[in-house]
């Protein structure tokens, strides 16, 4: 009975130690884990649809807030990366996402103040290779630097300027429609901003 | 002389993946190259010299029924702290170690420390013990990703070593060159050993 | 139910668990010297990996992720893989004496053999996995786990009668052979995505 009241007492206070210490690192950590993860999901995509010549780090200063709700009505929070310039921003960098042939898009897109694409990049998806994956390549998204919500913003099928990619038409308009999903949220988010 | 006995085992007498054939997974999963050998060799001492140092503090409350529960539970911990530690500070690391992070809890080479070890000597040994091992253990991975990264990209630590106009064998990344490469680093260290006595 | 196949082929042959993901080589190297502990050892992973990844399925989604404790998963899974296995002797033990003879003696070993932490991690963090395909997941890394293990232990029971160097014997010639095994493997690639 003495063997099994200390067998518990023991392993109790060695699972609260634990627990307590871990609970400790886990918040100590958190912000530069958030950071880390940050600055290599989405770091590359933020650095290239932003125009050159910003002079801070955009996910130090990102900019939260709630816009809106999920089907569920919870509100959803909205990450922006502001460029700035002598202390001022000159651009934003936030994502969006919308379905293609298989699955989500998710693209980075880059606008500055006037609401025109400075660039746009494709973070994750889930496209056929070869075929639908090549929305990844500059030459397609290249094509949206310059755009704004207008309709030029659409395929060259529907009477925009954007060449598809031959084949994958669905995945093609998956990314417009993501870009310009974007572009409507952008005098939203313009005002919250500043 | 104690502690350096203990320690300099771990070296070459009972250097962990080579000679006491535990702990391969990660040994042969991680070594593609160089640097990603030694950031789990540094991993994996971190969590067995913490492990030691806290299994042979509580050796005499511990009951031995549940030992190795507790053990498990002490080493998991200090797994945890490791995994949240890279993941903010050595992120690309983290990444590349992926799912072999989480499972250094189930190195053998560590419960095996703690179980054959730790729970029968003091702090000061049972440090000199991880420590050694550790190393041992780090040595070892760093020795194998180099001479796969070596083979395998011409490379090491990233440097390239053996010029352009060297081939890569691209297998030598692959899971066959691992076993083939553990496999030869073994009969060689047989072949030196009888060589020696 | 051609998903289905489709996840069993993958997981057997294409990212075999031992020979292309690098887990459970412990054992794999280790009780690879006799048949009838070679099936003994692959049923019982088999049938713990199985039941572990069902069990840490519920704890993550019922107990770490609504109480944000993800972090503590490591711990978490490796407490109910030890107890699991624990429970699952003692049952034996009592129920199933038959088959505890031919299990027992491995059933400690696999606590700390990686294929089954590894495989409960890798079915439980797959986003694209409903229970049931984790379910298969798992079933199927364990049947791959036994058909690596059974086929290395058939070479080297050979290996263990012919004239090899000295140097050769036991271990490196053990893993020279998985290496080879690996490289056959290597052959599936490409069959399914």
């Amino acid at each position: 009975m003495r063997d099994l009241v200390k067998m518990v007492v023991v392993l109790t206070v060695i699972c609260s130690a634990s627990g307590l210490v871990l609970s400790y690192v886990n918040e100590a950590t958190k912000e530069p884990r958030e950071y880390q993860l940050l600055k290599y999901v989405k770091g590359p995509s933020i650095k290239a649809v932003l125009p050159e010549g910003y002079e801070n780090d955009p996910i130090t200063d990102k900019i939260v807030f709630k816009m809106g709700t999920d089907e569920k009505g919870h509100p959803v929070e909205k990450t922006i990366f502001p460029a700035k310039k002598g202390g001022k921003i000159v651009a934003l960098a936030y994502d969006s996402a919308a379905p293609g042939y298989h699955g989500n898009i998710a693209v980075m897109i880059g606008v500055d103040l006037e609401g025109k694409l400075t660039g746009v990049s494709i973070m994750t998806h889930t496209e056929t290779p070869g075929l639908g994956a090549r929305v990844e390549e500059p030459q397609f998204t290249q094509q949206f630097a310059g755009l704004t919500l207008s309709e030029e913003l659409n395929l060259s099928t529907r009477g925009g300027r954007i060449d598809g990619i031959s084949g994958a038409t669905l995945s093609s308009n998956g990314v417009v429609n993501a870009v310009r999903q974007a572009l409507e949220q952008f005098p939203k988010i313009k005002e919250e901003v500043l | 002389m104690g502690v350096a006995k203990e320690f300099t085992k771990g070296l070459w007498k009972e250097v962990p993946p080579f000679r006491l054939v535990l702990g391969l997974c990660p040994t042969l999963a991680v070594t593609t190259a160089a640097e990603n050998g030694l950031g789990m060799g540094l991993a994996t001492t971190f969590v067995l010299v913490c492990s030691n140092f806290i299994v042979s503090l509580l050796r005499s409350i511990i009951p031995s029924k549940v030992r190795i529960a507790a053990y498990i539970v002490v080493i998991a911990s200090f797994v945890v702290i490791v995994e949240l530690t890279m993941q903010a500070y050595f992120y690309p690391l983290y990444k590349v170690l992926g799912i072999f992070i989480p499972l250094i809890v189930v190195n053998c080479i560590i419960l095996g420390r703690a179980e054959a070890f730790a729970s029968k000597n003091g702090p000061v040994l049972s440090i000199a013990d991880g420590l050694g091992m550790g190393l041992g253990f780090t040595l070892s991975l760093t020795f194998l990703g180099a001479l796969r990264e070596l083979l395998g990209s011409g490379t090491i630590f990233k440097h390239a070593v053996l010029g352009p106009s060297f081939e890569p064998f691209a297998i030598m990344l692959k899971p066959p060159g691992a076993f083939i490469c553990l496999g030869l680093i073994l009969a060689t260290m047989n072949l030196i050993s009888t060589r020696k006595s | 139910m051609s998903e289905y196949w489709l996840l069993i082929v993958s997981a057997v042959f294409v990212n075999n668990i031992v020979l292309a993901r690098y887990l459970g080589n412990c054992p794999f190297l280790g009780v690879s010297t006799r048949m009838d502990t070679a099936t003994g050892m692959g049923m019982a992973v088999i049938f713990v990996t199985t039941l572990a990844t069902a069990i840490t399925w519920f704890v993550r989604k019922s107990l770490l992720e609504p109480m944000g404790l993800e972090y503590l998963q490591t711990i978490a899974f490796i407490l109910v893989i030890a107890t699991l296995v624990q429970l699952v002797e003692m049952f034996l033990q009592k129920s199933i004496p038959a088959l505890y003879r031919a299990l027992g003696i491995f059933l400690p070993l696999i606590t700390t053999n990686c294929a089954v932490l590894g495989t409960a991690v890798l079915a439980v963090e797959n986003e694209d996995f409903n229970f049931m395909e984790g379910l298969v997941f798992a079933f199927a890394s364990g049947v791959g786990f036994s058909l690596a293990l059974v086929l290395l232990t058939g070479i080297r029971e050979r290996c263990a009668v012919a004239p090899i160097p000295k140097h050769l014997q036991g271990m490196p010639v053990g893993l020279a052979t998985a290496g080879l095994l690996a490289l056959a493997f290597l052959g599936f690639i490409g069959m399914v995505h």
